[in-house]
């Protein structure tokens, strides 16, 4: 299999590798709602992070705003050294450093599946129809989608949506992969097959920042569990911790109505 | 003066002669309004200012009658040095007047496209363009056949409006027959009945085109 390269990343003096992302102070409004508060986190190569808390917390808007998705009023964000723009970036931006999964998995749907995967490449990555076809059926094999490859997104469950999603994503060989609530609109009985890849992903060594309200899956695969309210972090821990026992009263309260 | 069936026969084939010039025109302003429309409704979502200029264009073009482009356009025009044939007048007098309405159309099918589209467009990295041309666009078309179709439909009906400017169309053909015979009744009805049945096909073409579009999967 022919592989893209990775695209150079310019990295921050004397942090080479180590941080994958760093937020300091981060603020976002919302008008003259404050979604986002003062927010510190950093993320190192291959780790995994998992987001809880609340709707309304802010964690969809945290991975969103390191998605470049959404802008943001005050602080910085740098993802492998590089500072992300506070400004909403409407123009083209090339090959995106992160793969981002939806909650609505968000696919094409005038689209086949292996259409989704390589227009991107195509258009992008500008690879020729061929190598963009072999690269995405090898990673829809991965997710375990491949006889799906002609069908259109309609055509599928969803949870062979979402994995079509992952592998969308993964096409681009991002070095950071993120999860909006992935699971959040599945059937209860596509959930495991959703988080089996994102578990097959993680033990791959991809930085994976997820946010999630399974705690099987935080448990298993999580290096760190931050806890959200009100457009602050409340409380990072590692899982043992956060959920055998958290040092913030917040997230026992938290726990109690997650994990009854 | 009674209605005279024969009289109304002989008609039918110097207006059937003219079905092609309703035919053209429709057809080309239907193309020429979707153009200038999706440019409009283009030039709408873009930058701030031109943004503007697009909606104001739109609400110009939609508050004023058709007529009123005509007119401007085959008399007011030739007084700039300016003079367009007939036909012309008529395809760029419709195309400009349904311009605005195919301008909201276009809106309407963009918007009803769910956020999450462009936002998948946007993580993967594709440009603006790439998200209208690739993403956007196939999915508006789906959403914009049936309302196309409706105004293929008015256009069709508004062909009428040509006979002021002396296009030979239908109607156009019927008040020369009526002025040369002083029968009004007869060729009237005759380009009525002819104008409906082009209208009822027009239709089911419409229809035919809305099944083709649908979503394969849901076909």
């Amino acid at each position: 299999m022919s592989k893209a390269p990775i695209s150079e990343i310019e990295t921050g003096e004397g942090n080479k590798q180590s941080k994958a992302i760093e937020i300091a102070g981060l603020d976002k409004w919302y008008g003259k709602f404050h979604a986002l508060k003062n927010i510190e986190l950093s993320v190192a190569t291959g780790q995994r992070v998992v987001l809880c808390g609340p709707s309304g917390s802010g964690k969809s808007t945290l991975v969103r705003c390191v998605g470049q998705l959404e802008g943001f009023q005050g602080g910085t964000i740098r993802v492998f050294g590089k500072r992300l723009d506070g400004l909403r970036q409407d123009a083209s931006r090339g090959r995106p450093f992160a793969g981002m999964v939806f909650q609505q998995f968000n696919l094409f749907p005038h689209l086949t599946v292996l259409g989704n995967c390589t227009l991107a490449l195509r258009r992008v990555l500008k690879q020729p129809a061929p190598t963009a076809r072999e690269i995405a059926l090898h990673h829809l094999d991965k997710v375990k989608v491949r006889e799906q490859a002609q069908k259109f997104p309609a055509q599928l469950s969803g949870g062979q949506q979402q994995r079509v999603a992952i592998a969308r994503a993964l096409c681009l060989e991002p070095r950071i992969m993120l999860f909006d609530e992935p699971t959040s609109a599945l059937d209860p009985e596509m959930v495991k097959e959703v988080l089996d890849v994102m578990t097959d992903l993680a033990k791959g060594g991809m930085t994976m920042v997820c946010v999630t309200h399974e705690p099987g899956f935080a448990r298993a695969i999580a290096d760190e569990v931050v806890l959200m309210d009100e457009g602050r972090i409340v409380e990072v821990s590692p899982p043992d911790v956060f959920f055998a026992a958290p040092k913030q009263e917040r997230t026992r309260q938290f726990l109690a109505k997650v994990l009854q | 003066m009674n209605f005279d069936p024969i009289m109304a026969l002989s008609c039918v084939p110097a207006i059937l002669g003219v079905v092609a010039t309703t035919v053209e025109v429709t057809l080309a302003s239907c193309l020429g309004s979707c153009i200038l429309g999706f440019g409009l409704e283009m030039a709408r979502r873009s930058g701030v200012s031109t943004g503007y200029a697009a909606r104001f264009i739109i609400d110009f073009v939609r508050s004023t009658p058709a007529l009123a482009w005509l007119y401007f356009l085959y008399f007011v025009l030739p007084r700039f040095d300016i003079v367009l044939p007939p036909m012309a007048v008529g395809i760029v007098g419709l195309s400009i007047y349904f311009s605005g309405y195919l301008a909201e159309v276009f809106k309407a099918g963009i918007d009803a496209i769910p956020q999450g589209q462009s936002e998948a467009a946007k993580a993967l990295g594709l440009s603006r363009i790439d998200t209208m041309a690739f993403v956007l666009f196939p999915q508006m078309l789906r959403n914009v056949a049936a309302p196309i179709g409706n105004y293929f439909i008015s256009i069709l009906k508004a062909t009428p409006y040509l006979a002021t400017i002396a296009v030979p169309e239908m109607l156009g053909r019927a008040f020369d027959i009526a002025s040369d015979t002083y029968r009004y009744a007869e060729p009237l009805v005759v380009a009525g009945v002819l104008l409906l049945l082009l209208a009822l096909a027009a239709a089911q073409l419409v229809r035919l085109l809305e099944r083709k579009l649908a979503h394969p999967s849901r076909r």
